[in-house]
Formats: C-alpha cells, structure tokens, sequence
C-alpha cells in the first residue's frame, strides 16, 4: 500500500492535480493579501467566493456566455465589498461582525437564490451552463514533461498566474501601490502626506473583492460546471490563512497557498482509496491549515521572545 | 449628571429617543421593520399573494398549538449558542469554534445516551450533560489558549477545527456507534431513560426551558454584576486598557473560553435529548454553532436580549414552513434575509444617528432655555 501512495504522490496527475486546486486558493489569499496591505482584513473572502459562484454560473446560463458569468461573479464581488465598506466606513459598524455576519448567511443567501432559480435546493446541475474551457499553448505543450503541466490547464487558472505577476508589480512597483501599503503599515502618517485613505482602501477591497469572485467562479464555471450547496468548503479561509502565515510577504503568501492545494490534493486523491478512513482523509487539508498556522505562529512568538525580530 | 439633576429631567429623559436604552429599542424596531418591508418586496417577487405570505410568516405559528410547541422546543438549543458566542464576543474573543463543539459533543451524548450506564431517567439526562460540557468546555479552550499564548488567528483556528471535528464526529460514529440499520451513517437509538420528557406537553415545554432560563440569569448576573463581567467587559471595549489596569487577557479568554464551550455542551445536549431520537452528524447538529453569532449581534451580547432574539428568530422559521407548507415557491431560507438585513442595520452606530443628535440638540437648547 505505501507504494501505491508513493507512486500516486510522484505521478503527473497529482501535479496536475495540484495546479487545478491551488488557483482558488491563490486567488483567495491574493484578494485577503491586497486588502490586508491598505490595513483592512478581509475575512468576508469565503461569502464573496460562494456568492460570485453562483451568480457566475446564473450569469451564464442566462446570457449563453460564459463569460458574462465570470462578470457577473466579479460584479456581485464588488457588490458585496461595497456592502462591507458602506456598513463599516459610513455607517461605523464593526466590519468584523458585518463580515462574520455575511459568512453565516452566505450559504443560506445562495440557496435561497438558487431555490428560485431551480426549485432545487442542492446543485444548480438541472441549469445547462456554457462554461470556461482550457487552454493549449500552442509551442509548449509539444514539449514532453512542461507541456502536460503548463499547457492544457483551465482558463483561469492562466489568468490567475497572470494577475499574481500584475499585482505584485502593482503593489511593490507602482505609486498608487506604494501609498496603498503606507495606508496599510500607518494610515495617520499616510493622511499627512496627502494621501486619500479612504479612497485607497475601498479600491483595494474591491480588488480583492474581484479577486476573490474570481476565485468562486473558477469553482463553479471551469473547475466544475456547476455550483453545488457549500462547495468553496474553506477554501476562502486557507487564503485567508495563507495571509496570516506571509506576515506582508507576497512570496511566501503564493507559497503558502500552494501547499494548502497540495494537502487538498493528498486528501482528494487519497480519498478514493477504500483502506484508508474517507472522513478523516477529507480533514487532510483543515488539519494542515491548523498545524501550519499554528506552528508559525508559535516560532514567532520564541522569535520575538529573544528578541531576533521585534514585535508588529 | 448630578442625582438632583437627572430625576428633574428623568421624566422626559424616559420619552425621547435621547435616552440611549430607548433609542437603541427603536433602532431595533426600525430596522426590523426596513427588513420585513424588504421582505416584503421579495415576496411581491417571488409568490402569487405576497400579502397572505407574509401575514404566514408572522402569525402562522400562533394558528396551531403545535407549531407554537415547536419553536419553544426548538429555540432552546439555539439560545445556548447564542450566549456560548456572546460569553466570547463580550470578551473581545473571536473563537468561533461553537459549530464544531456541538457536533463532537453530540457524539459524546450519543454514546452516552444510546448505553445502559443507568437505568434512572433522571441520571440519564445528567450524565449526558455532564459529558458533553466537559469535552465541551476543554475543546473551546484550544484556540483561544493559542491566541492568548502565540498571538495564533484564533477565527481561522477555529473555524479550521470545526471542519476536523466534523470529520473526527462522522469517524467515530461510523466506527464506533453506527447502527446497520440507517446504512451506518447515524448512531444507535437512544435509550428511552436519556430521553427528556416534557412538564407541560401541549406547549413541549420541557426541563430544559427552565434550565435555559437559570443559565440565562446566572450569565446576566455574571456579566452585569460581578468583577468577571466587568473584565469581560472591558476587554471586549479597549483590550489595552484592561490590559494596563491589571486584567490578565490570558486567564480572561480561558475562563471565557470554558465558559462558551460548556454552554455549547449544554446546547448540544439539549437539540439531541429532546429534539432526536438518534444523532446524524451530518444533519442533527449543523448550523447551530455558527447561528449562534449571529444571534448574539442580535442581541448585542446580552444574555436576555440573545434568548429573545433566538426566540424571535425560531418563531420567524417557523412561519417561513408554515409558508413553505402553504406556498411551496417560497423557500425557508427567506428568514435568513430577514436576519441578515437586522443584524447589519443594528450593528451601525451611524444608524439614525442624525434623528437622536437632532433631538439631544433640541433638548439641550430647550435645557438652557430654562
């Protein structure tokens, strides 16, 4: 049996495997990283992505084309961000509660809209949905190993790679992104050199917003062809996690996301071996989260118990 | 404001939206108002006789007795999550592991409750609560000791935990305390001495109303009266003051920690003794926890205010079936617009903020006037 295991973790497929799981991912822990850079934290991501999945592929059935469903996820996105910020900054709720709050009602929201769409209450499966394909590069995938892991990948999940490269050039290269982390690291100090805060970080929480419907359509219109009840499981708050382990590094962010995607691969793969417990091996991943996140935390915290690095 | 002062004006004080409590008891009913007018508008949407509908959802439970039965019995359950999360919120903690908590704990009660440790109907019970509040009150403790200890995301902790526990709970009740019966996915049937019977049957009231009530009361007093509600209190207003004026944040969020998780015990427990005949991990417990939080926004984290608002919301389900039983194109689900629309517009401190400024303004010139 152990062969078995070694022969599925070195196979193609896993890898494969791995990068159709780590897009979601890496999409929800870039929309919580943008935002937590103009000093907001955003753990509203999992309702975001529930609720961009469903309108993506609602979007889609009713306009024929997938890709008016991937702007209608982005469009409720931006909808809900700005839901967040008109209760917090207008009318001075805790965003916290009003985030907590959207996360509880997510699911119950979108099945109550796709009961109205359906009259089902599980999947959208009755709904025949145009949906997002896959891309063949054209030179590479002839190229024997890269091709079959580079090329012949789903759509967004290029787009995906793309707008990590794009944002980090946004946030560390350009103006607008250097005054977008100084809101981030001292937001008086920001306001007295000029800078709009405000304007700032409602533009980042819609990014993030768009980043993670992204992320929420990719599940619903190229991963599956289907929203089903409760299918982002998490995957919003391994991003959210994958935050909380980069402390502002963007490398270690993507890195972090990757290996939340790896343990989600080990579970589905393994999942289908009979002599292994089903129901623990689905936990692989919330297991790792919780190990990874606590581990770092704890060698930070000796860390700065000796005083090699200073408290943030 | 002086003694002398303040029972001069305390009269008017009473009447206008300037005194806070009545404001805030207005802020509440407008919002709830503004949410059933939105209601209101999704049902023009959605059904044939949008009036009759929502007329349903606010007095359909009151038409039948057993409808009215199945809210008092139902709410019970709901209510200790909620004041598990307003025990935590109070504090300024952020653990959400509640949903977890209830789901691993019912196995515990489950197993109890389905093996001979005693024939007595009474010690039946107890044992069960006794067992799931322990294990509840330890496992609360792990993500906020990991915050208060290594600064570790106590929300993304827990909320990673529920999803484990939710598998550890399915693997062992599969493994351990399955029936074939039911294909292995739900537990043994209990025996008939764990099960808790009713004082006054036509209204299903049962021993657990009047243990909610005494939970409900301690809590109040503890959070009101005592030197630990006055912590829990300032820890929840400005951590860096209590910090500073002596309150150890450490030992805080533990004993609050044990203090949510027991009383998610109790509200495990309770759901499955009265509410269940047999546990199904999948489905007896799920969403309890996390309604929890949502009523304690409600209820701005006072106890009494939290069993109100999970009465209130028990009450709205209810007519929501009711109207899912007469009118089958509008789905439950609809309670939860509801919820969310109140919640959002209540936690708003700008909320009709201009209207009570307007009126302290006429009543602070009226003052100097005189």
């Amino acid at each position: 049996m152990l062969s078995s295991i070694f022969s599925t973790l070195f196979s193609m497929k896993f890898l494969i495997t791995i990068v159709r799981l780590a897009t979601p991912i890496v999409f929800a822990a870039i929309g919580t990283f943008i935002a937590a850079q103009s000093g907001i934290g955003n753990i509203a991501i999992e309702s975001i992505m529930t609720f961009a999945a469903l309108a993506g592929v609602l979007g889609s059935y009713l306009s024929g084309s997938p890709w008016i469903g991937v702007l209608t996820g982005m469009a409720i996105g931006v909808v809900t961000v700005m839901l967040i910020a008109f209760f917090s900054m207008k009318l001075g709720a805790n965003a916290f509660l009003i985030m907590i709050a959207l996360n509880t009602f997510a699911d119950s929201v979108a099945i109550f809209v796709m009961f109205l769409m359906t009259g089902e209450k599980g999947t959208t499966a009755s709904l025949t949905t145009p949906i997002l394909g896959s891309w063949d590069i054209p030179i590479i995938k002839d190229i024997p190993f890269i091709g079959e892991v580079f090329s012949g990948q789903l759509t967004l999940t290029y787009i995906c790679w793309l707008i990590v490269i794009l944002l980090f050039i946004f946030i560390y290269k350009t103006p607008t992104g250097m005054r977008l982390r100084a809101c981030g690291l001292n937001p008086d100090a920001a306001r007295t050199a000029g800078i709009n805060v405000e304007r700032l970080q409602v533009l980042s929480l819609v990014l993030s917003g768009i980043f993670a419907a992204l992320g929420g359509v990719y599940l619903s219109l190229n991963y599956l062809k289907i929203y089903s009840r409760g299918m982002v499981s998490g995957q919003g708050w391994m991003g959210v996690s994958a935050n909380g382990i980069a402390a502002g590094n963007y490398w270690i962010l993507i890195l972090s996301a990757i290996i939340f995607a790896v343990f989600r691969a080990v579970s589905i793969i393994f999942s289908s071996n009979s002599a292994l417990p089903t129901d623990l091996v689905n936990a692989i991943p919330y297991i790792a989260v919780f190990v990874i996140l606590t581990a770092v935390s704890i060698i930070n915290y000796y860390r700065v118990k000796r005083g090699k690095v200073e408290e943030q | 404001m002086t003694e002398n002062r303040s029972s001069k004006y305390s009269k008017r004080y009473k009447l206008s939206i300037s005194n806070p409590k009545l404001f805030d008891a207005i802020k509440m009913i407008i919002a709830i108002l503004i949410a059933l007018a939105i209601t209101f508008v999704i049902l023009c949407l959605i059904s044939k006789d949008p009036v009759n509908a929502l007329k349903t959802i606010l007095i359909g439970p009151l038409t039948k007795r057993r409808y009215i039965g199945a809210v008092i019995e139902s709410f019970i359950s709901f209510a200790f999550a909620g004041l598990a999360a307003g025990v935590l919120f109070k504090a300024g903690g952020f653990n959400m592991g509640a949903e977890g908590i209830y789901i691993i704990t019912g196995a515990l009660v489950a197993y109890i409750a389905s093996s001979p440790f005693t024939t007595s109907p009474i010690l039946h019970p107890i044992l069960c609560y006794i067992g799931a509040m322990i294990l509840g009150g330890l496992l609360m403790i792990i993500p906020s000791f990991l915050k208060a200890k290594f600064g570790t995301n106590e929300m993304v902790v827990s909320l990673m935990s529920n999803s484990i526990y939710a598998a550890v709970t399915a693997y062992i009740v599969r493994t351990y305390i399955a029936t074939q019966q039911r294909g292995g996915v739900s537990s043994k049937d209990y025996l008939p001495t764990a099960r808790i019977g009713y004082l006054y049957e036509p209204l299903r009231i049962s021993a657990c109303f009047i243990l909610l009530m005494v939970v409900m009361v301690i809590l109040y007093l503890v959070m009101n009266k005592t030197k630990l509600g006055y912590q829990m209190r300032l820890a929840g207003t400005n951590p860096k003051f209590a910090e500073y004026s002596g309150v150890s944040a450490f030992k805080l969020s533990i004993t609050t920690a044990i203090i949510a998780g027991v009383l998610c015990g109790m509200g495990s427990t309770t759901q499955l003794l009265t509410q269940t005949s047999y546990y199904t991990p999948a489905q007896s417990l799920v969403g309890i926890g996390f309604s929890g939080m949502l009523l304690s926004m409600l209820g701005k984290n006072n106890p009494i205010g939290i069993v109100i608002a999970a009465f209130l919301i028990k009450y709205l389900e209810q007519g929501a079936a009711v109207l899912y039983f007469v009118d089958g194109a509008v789905p439950s689900e609809i309670v939860s617009i509801v919820e969310g629309i109140v919640i959002m517009l209540i936690s708003s401190q700008y909320f009709l903020r201009r209207l009570r400024e307007r009126q302290l303004l006429k009543e602070g010139l009226e003052e100097h006037a005189e």
